[in-house]
Parts: C-alpha cells; structure tokens; sequence
C-alpha cells in the first residue's frame, strides 16, 4: 500500500488519523448513547436566550446542512456529480451557491460565538468543549471558504483528487497518492474534517445523529409558561406564531424558488438583451435573406405605383399560358387573379379572390374544369365563374378583359370586360405575344 | 328641474353603493378581507390566474418588444431571429404564445365560474361588466396578435376574419349597410391586409389594448377588493379564512406551480408545433391561399358554427349572447346558483365540444 514519496506525517495524518477518527466516532457514539443517552443532544439554550439563536442557529444550520449535503452527494456519487459538474452553468451555480452558503455558516457562527461569550445567563451552561467546537467549526468553514476562493472549481476537481481518497479510505485500500500534491489549504481542510470525526463523541456534536427531521412535519406545538398572567394571551401568541409560521414557509418557497429561477435563467436573461453575435456565415445568411424580403416588398410597391400610371400591365408571354396550370398576377384593384389558356386556345383571365371571404383560389384546374378555393371548399368553374351548389360562395368570379401586343406594342386582338373578342393571332406570332391588362377596360368593369 | 335633480341622484346613489368610499382603506380592503371555504372556493383563483398569465404576457411581451419589427418585409424575418438566434428567444416567444392561450382558457373558466357563483348581483354589477369588457379585450388581444409573425396563416386568418365583419352589411338597412366594409377598411387601412394593417394592429396590441386592459382591470380589482368575495353558494359558507395572508400565500403557491408547468411547457412543445409547416412560411401575396387556414382554437366556438349554419343564425345568437353578458346582473338578479350552475355546465359543455370536437362535427354534416 505505500506508495512512492510518502512521508510519514503524510501517512499519520491522511491514514491513521482517519481510521482512528473513524473507529472513536462510531463506537465513542454508541458508547455515549448507551451510558449517557440524556446528553444525546446539543443541550437546547432556547429558553436562556432566543433572539440571538434565531439569527444565529438559523443561518447556520441553513448553510451547513446543504453545504455537507454537496460533499456527502460529491464522495457517494461521483459519477453522477461528475457529470452535473461538467455543464459549465451548473459548476458556476454550485460554486456561487456554497460560497454564498459558507458565508451565511459564517455569519451564524460569528452570532453564536458572540451569544456565547456575551450572555451572562448562557456562560453557566457553556463548556469549554462548547467553545473548541465553535472555533474549529469556524476554521473549517473558513477553510473551505479560502478554498472556494483560491483553488476555484473545486466541485470539478474533487472528482480527480478527494473523492478517490475518500473512496480508498472506505474500501480499506488507502492511498494518499491522489492528495498529496494538493495546496496547503485544502490539505489542512481535509485534516479539519478528520479532526471533526474525532471529536464528536466527546462534544455537543453528536447532537446530528439526533436531528429531529419529523419537527418538520408534526402538527406545531407551542410552549406555554405555566403562569396565569401568561395564560390570559395564550390564543393570540397560538394564532400569531401560526400566521408567522405559514408566513415564514411560504416565503421560504418562493425565495428559494426565485433564488433558482434567478440564478437558472440571469445569464440568458442578459444575453437575451446583450444579443446574439452571429458567425459570419449566419450573418450573411440573415442579411441575404433580409435583402430578399426587402426586395419583393419593393416588387410589390413598384406594381402598385405601376397600376397607378401605366395604361397596361403585362400578365405574362402567351406561350407561357396553360389550360391545367394557372399563372397568378395583380389586377388594377392590387387583387389577385390569374391566367389560363382557354378552349378557345384564347386567354381567359379570371379573379382570384373567393366571392366568399376573400381567400386567393388556388390556380390548378380539376378534370372537371374547376378550381379549387381551399379555406371553405368553393369550386369555381374557369368557363362560367360560377361556384358549385353546396359553396359557401354565391357570386361568380368576374373574368378580367385582356389585351394582346406583339413585341412593337401593336395590338394583336383583345377581349373587352362584357366578354366580347376582337382580332386574332396568327400563328408566326404567338411565340412573341404577350398577354396585358389594361387600364380602360377596368374603367368599364 | 327637479326630474332632473332625481336623476342626477338616482346616479349618485348608484354609484355610492358600487364604490363605498368608507370601505376605502387598507384595513377594510385587505387585513378585514375573508374568502369563504366551501366546494366551490376553487372558482376564487381563477381570476387570479387569469391576471398571472396577463403579468406574463407583459413579460414576454416586452422581451418580444426588442426585437420584433412591424413592417411586411421584416416581420418574419425578425420572428425567425428572435427564434434561431436570440438567447431564450424561441423560449420567450413561445411562452409568450401558451400564455395567450392559457389567459383566454382561465378568463373563460373565470366567467363560467363566475356566473355559476352568482357573483354579479348587487353591488358586484360593475365588476361583472367589467370582466366581459376584459374578455372582449382579451379576445382583440388574440387575434390583432396573431397577424404579427406575418406567415401564411397569419395573414389569410386575418383577412378571412376581417371580411367575415364586411359580412354583416348585407342584413343592414340602406346607408347602414356600408358600414361594416367602412369599419373593416378602418382597420384594415387599405384594400387588402398590408402594411397598413400590420401597423394598425401592432398599435392596438402593445399599446392600446394593453393600456385599456389594464385601466379596467384596476376598476375590477378595486370593485373586487372593495365588496370582497361574494359568498359562492346558496347556503352561507361556515368557515372561511384570512384573505391576507393565506388566500394570498395559497395563490401565489399556485401562480409558482402554473409558471413551473408554462415553462417547461414551453421548453419542451413549440406551440407552432400544431400547424403544417407551409402555414408558418412567410406570407406570399402572390399565390394561393394554402390549405387549413383556421382561427386559433379560442374561436372554434364560433368559427365552425359559422362554417355550418347561415350567417344570419351565428350573427342573431352572437348579438343575443352579448346582450345576456352585459345584462346578466339583472337578467339573472333572481335565480339560484342551482339553475346558474346548470346554465354555466351546459355553456362549458358547448364550448369544450365545439372545441375539442368541432372539426370532426363539421365533417360530418359538410361530406
């Protein structure tokens, strides 16, 4: 078991000192609670003096329960603390958390000292013992304090050093191999949690294997002053301490749930308003995109100004025209329509916005030459207009008059808005023709 | 004159009863205040919960506020920021969308309960009608924030929305009948649903509407303070407890509960995960409407009633069911909680089918 470099104080301190620690603790308890159980316990100065104690005992116990409750959680589980303490927010939590906590011990400690030293009534029912416990408590704390502060992400590390000598203590194989090289500090924290062991049978401290967890749950109860002068308020100090007692635990909750809702979500919150700060891809991405937008929102100004001034609007090539597949386009009223080719090899421009509530129709025409509106299922026929019997919709689409233009603006034929059809196109033509609408014809409709 | 005088009295006297200004103290207001105990007692928190999801859709809100951009080019684009890039952003935003929903379903329930509880009849008269206004605000809420992201839905809910009021003009005698297509270009601010629009509705949802709702609910929080809990049931509760500190404590407990759930709700469910992607891309003025355009499911009430009858019936039944809602202090000043109740259950049975169930009743009557 000897490894390479150990020295002998090493050995004394980090082997000896625990197993003697170990075995006094655990047979120096029993023996004390068999021979002695009445001492079983921290010898409550409640009555002495209250105030002090509740300032006191309260953020003391507060902290030093959750902060052993961290390292008992950190030795029995490394794995799993290991794998918490690897997310760089929760090691940040954690560390904030019990620095904070070890300051709150302290605060405590200094208050119990100070009520110590100071109340004359408690100076008769406080040992010497009582005072060595509170001084090494308050060097231990301090230690882990300094820790915290000099060696940081101690949460983290631990699972590499103190954790596996921990567990070689525990399976009876001690090596020291994976502490010796650790600070002073840390060190002598470790040699102060030995000490702790040693001394509680002989100390108020082995009050811990006697903590009254059910307190917590058992209906309150209210110690009352034999005294008829003290009898006659009894009820309002009943009602008073219920009303503090529910205060006091639903402001526990909500702080303690604010304090994690906090800590959990402060640094989203502030990046939230600090803003992303994009990759250069992404920014280019964004900008592309943004720059599209932009653009066919300009498109769609430039059709409203365009209907504003100009006496025809092109719809599309008359090559580009379809009998299955419709093309949409912007009539002069900044309304939908759009353009098929007809049977009469014609093309037939057709509103597109539903008679009903004014949804776009879609542009595809079914077998039996319709289309299709898909908010309430209107059929519409392309020929007629007309919607089918069972449509929400009643009116008609109105078909649109048009225009066609060789490439020179020379007007080829043209269908007026009451439906009738001028002009033809001659075949040599039809690859340059392109369809408009125009302006005079909407004055008529 | 002296008709006069009696008016003037008769308002006088009406508005000393609803507003005690004796009453108006902290001591009779908050540390006098009991809330009864009996089986109904849970309808006390539902209105409370109702202000919480209002408080958090301030919240989100003004997260939202920072970056969202009320034009047609960039509406979209800044919502695809405020998701993809933004820290907590698509959280935010989504909690921002459960709690819309959550605030209309509890202002609902906060009604129904209401009227069950007979907590309308007098001096409550004020608070009541306040409360509707509060709904109808809520709804405005809903659907002027629902044309913000600017996607297919979006928009195409909007218009259809819109032109369902143009609807009206046609059971309207003469001049009378252009004016619902005059309100509907109000609001809409041009022909179609544009930039106009977008502006217009941007306005009434973080400025205006908030403010109108806040102004009323501090009317309907101070008549609420100042008559404290109406009494709930027929028999007069026996027991009861303290408003200050535990009702107040027992609400907050439950605000600290419902805000665990919204959160991680929003966490875990994109609120958009209940619409087909199409209806989310951005809004296209040039094409057709995509299949599946529908209200939110806070207006299915109404929206399949609408696709299934005439619109003359849901216009008659909508008008008439106001009407009740702003006269139900007197309509109902005589009926027992019992039949109340009765109403209210049949009312919630109503919206909960047309709710959960409407699509499917709409099929089957429509193919």
């Amino acid at each position: 078991m000897k490894g390479v470099g150990w020295t002998m104080i090493d050995i004394l301190l980090f082997v000896v000192l625990p197993y003697l620690a170990i075995f006094i603790c655990v047979f120096g308890s029993i023996y004390r609670i068999r021979t002695a159980p009445l001492t079983y316990s921290s010898l409550s100065s409640q009555f002495l003096e209250n105030k002090g104690l509740l300032w006191g005992s309260l953020p003391w116990h507060l902290g030093i329960i959750l902060i052993l409750l961290a390292h008992v959680v950190a030795f029995l589980l490394p794995g799993f603390w290991q794998s918490l303490m690897s997310n760089f927010s929760i090691l940040l939590a954690v560390e904030a958390i019990g620095l904070g906590l070890s300051v709150l011990c302290v605060l405590g400690l200094v208050v119990l000292g100070i009520r110590r030293l100071t109340s004359s009534k408690l100076q008769s029912v406080t040992s010497t013992m009582d005072l060595v416990v509170t001084l090494l408590l308050l060097l231990q704390v301090g230690l882990g304090a300094a820790i915290a502060v000099h060696h940081r992400w101690g949460a983290s590390w631990c699972s590499g050093t103190t954790t596996p000598y921990v567990w070689s203590i525990i399976t009876f194989q001690p090596d020291i191999s994976h502490i010796t090289d650790l600070p002073v500090l840390v060190k002598a924290h470790i040699i102060g949690a030995w000490m702790f062991l040693f001394i509680i049978p002989f100390s108020r401290l082995i009050h811990m294997f006697a903590v009254p967890i059910e307190y917590l749950v058992r209906p309150p109860q209210n110690v009352v002053w034999t005294n008829p002068r003290k009898w006659a308020t009894e009820e309002d100090a009943f009602a008073a301490d219920e009303t503090r007692r529910h205060f006091v635990r639903a402001f526990c909750g909500i702080a303690f749930g604010g304090f994690l809702l906090g800590v959990g979500t402060l640094r989203n919150i502030f990046l939230f308003f600090f803003g992303p700060r994009l990759s250069r891809k992404e920014e280019t991405e964004m900008m592309e995109l943004r720059l599209s937008r932009l653009e066919s929102t300009v498109d769609q100004r430039k059709l409203e100004l365009e209907r504003q001034a100009a006496n025809y609007i092109l719809v599309c090539q008359f090559s580009e025209l379809s009998a299955e597949t419709g093309k949409y386009f912007i009539d002069y009223k900044m309304q939908p329509a759009i353009a098929f080719k007809g049977k009469d090899g014609l093309p037939l421009l057709i509103s597109a916005k539903c008679t009903h509530l004014g949804c776009t129709v879609g542009n595809n025409v079914d077998n039996q030459g319709r289309i299709l509106c898909p908010c309430h299922v209107s059929y519409f026929d392309i020929e007629t207009g007309q919607p089918n019997a069972e449509a929400p919709a009643k009116a008609p689409l109105p078909h649109i008059g048009w225009v066609i233009m060789d490439e020179r603006g020379k007007i080829l034929a043209r269908r007026n808005a009451d439906g009738r059809t001028e002009g033809v196109i001659a075949a040599e033509n039809q690859g340059s023709a392109r369809v408009y609408i125009a302006k005079s014809q909407e004055a008529q409709a | 004159m002296i008709r006069l005088g009696t008016a003037i009295n008769t308002i006088a006297d009406f508005l000393r009863e609803r507003f005690p200004v004796e009453k108006l103290n902290y001591h009779s207001m908050v540390e006098k205040k009991e809330v009864p105990i009996h089986r109904m007692s849970w309808g006390y928190y539902t209105g409370g919960l109702t202000m919480f999801f209002f408080m958090m859709q301030v919240i989100t809100g003004l997260f939202l506020l920072f970056y969202y951009q009320p034009t047609v080019s960039d509406a979209h684009v800044s919502v695809e920021y405020i998701n993809k890039h933004v820290a907590g952003g698509a959280l935010i935003r989504n909690m921002h969308a459960w709690s819309s929903s959550c605030m209309i379903f509890f202002a609902m329930v906060h009604l129904l309960t209401a009227f069950a509880m007979k907590s309308f009849v007098k001096p409550r008269e004020i608070t009541w009608i306040a409360g509707v206004l509060l709904l109808f605000i809520t709804f405005t809420f809903g659907f002027t924030g629902y044309l913000l992201p600017w996607n297919q839905i979006a928009v195409n809910a909007t218009k259809v929305g819109l032109q369902s009021v143009e609807y009206v003009g046609q059971y309207l005698p003469g001049q009378l009948a252009d004016v619902p297509r005059i309100l509907r270009e109000t609001f809409q601010g041009e022909s179609s649903v544009g930039q106009s629009t977008l502006g217009r509705f941007y306005a009434l949802h973080v400025v205006i509407l908030p403010f109108a709702l806040a102004g009323l609910l501090g009317l309907h929080l101070l008549s609420v303070q100042l008559h404290g809990m109406s009494q709930g049931v027929d028999q007069p509760a026996k027991r009861s407890e303290k408003f200050m500190s535990i009702f107040v404590f027992k609400d907050l407990t439950l605000w600290a509960t419902v805000f665990l759930i919204l959160f991680v709700l929003a966490l875990c469910v994109p609120f958009e995960s209940f619409l087909p992607f199409p209806l989310l891309s951005p809004f296209n003025a040039l094409g057709s409407t995509p299949a599946g355009i529908k209200p939110e499911w806070y207006f299915y009430f109404v929206y399949y009633p609408l696709e299934l009858l005439p619109f003359w019936v849901i216009l008659v039944a909508s008008l008439v069911v106001v009407g009740i809602l702003f006269f139900t202090p007197w309509i109902f000043k005589g009926t027992s909680r019992r039949t109340l109740g009765f109403i209210a259950l049949l009312a919630a049975a109503y919206l909960v089918i047309m709710t959960v169930f409407g699509e499917q009743i709409y099929h089957f009557f429509k193919h």
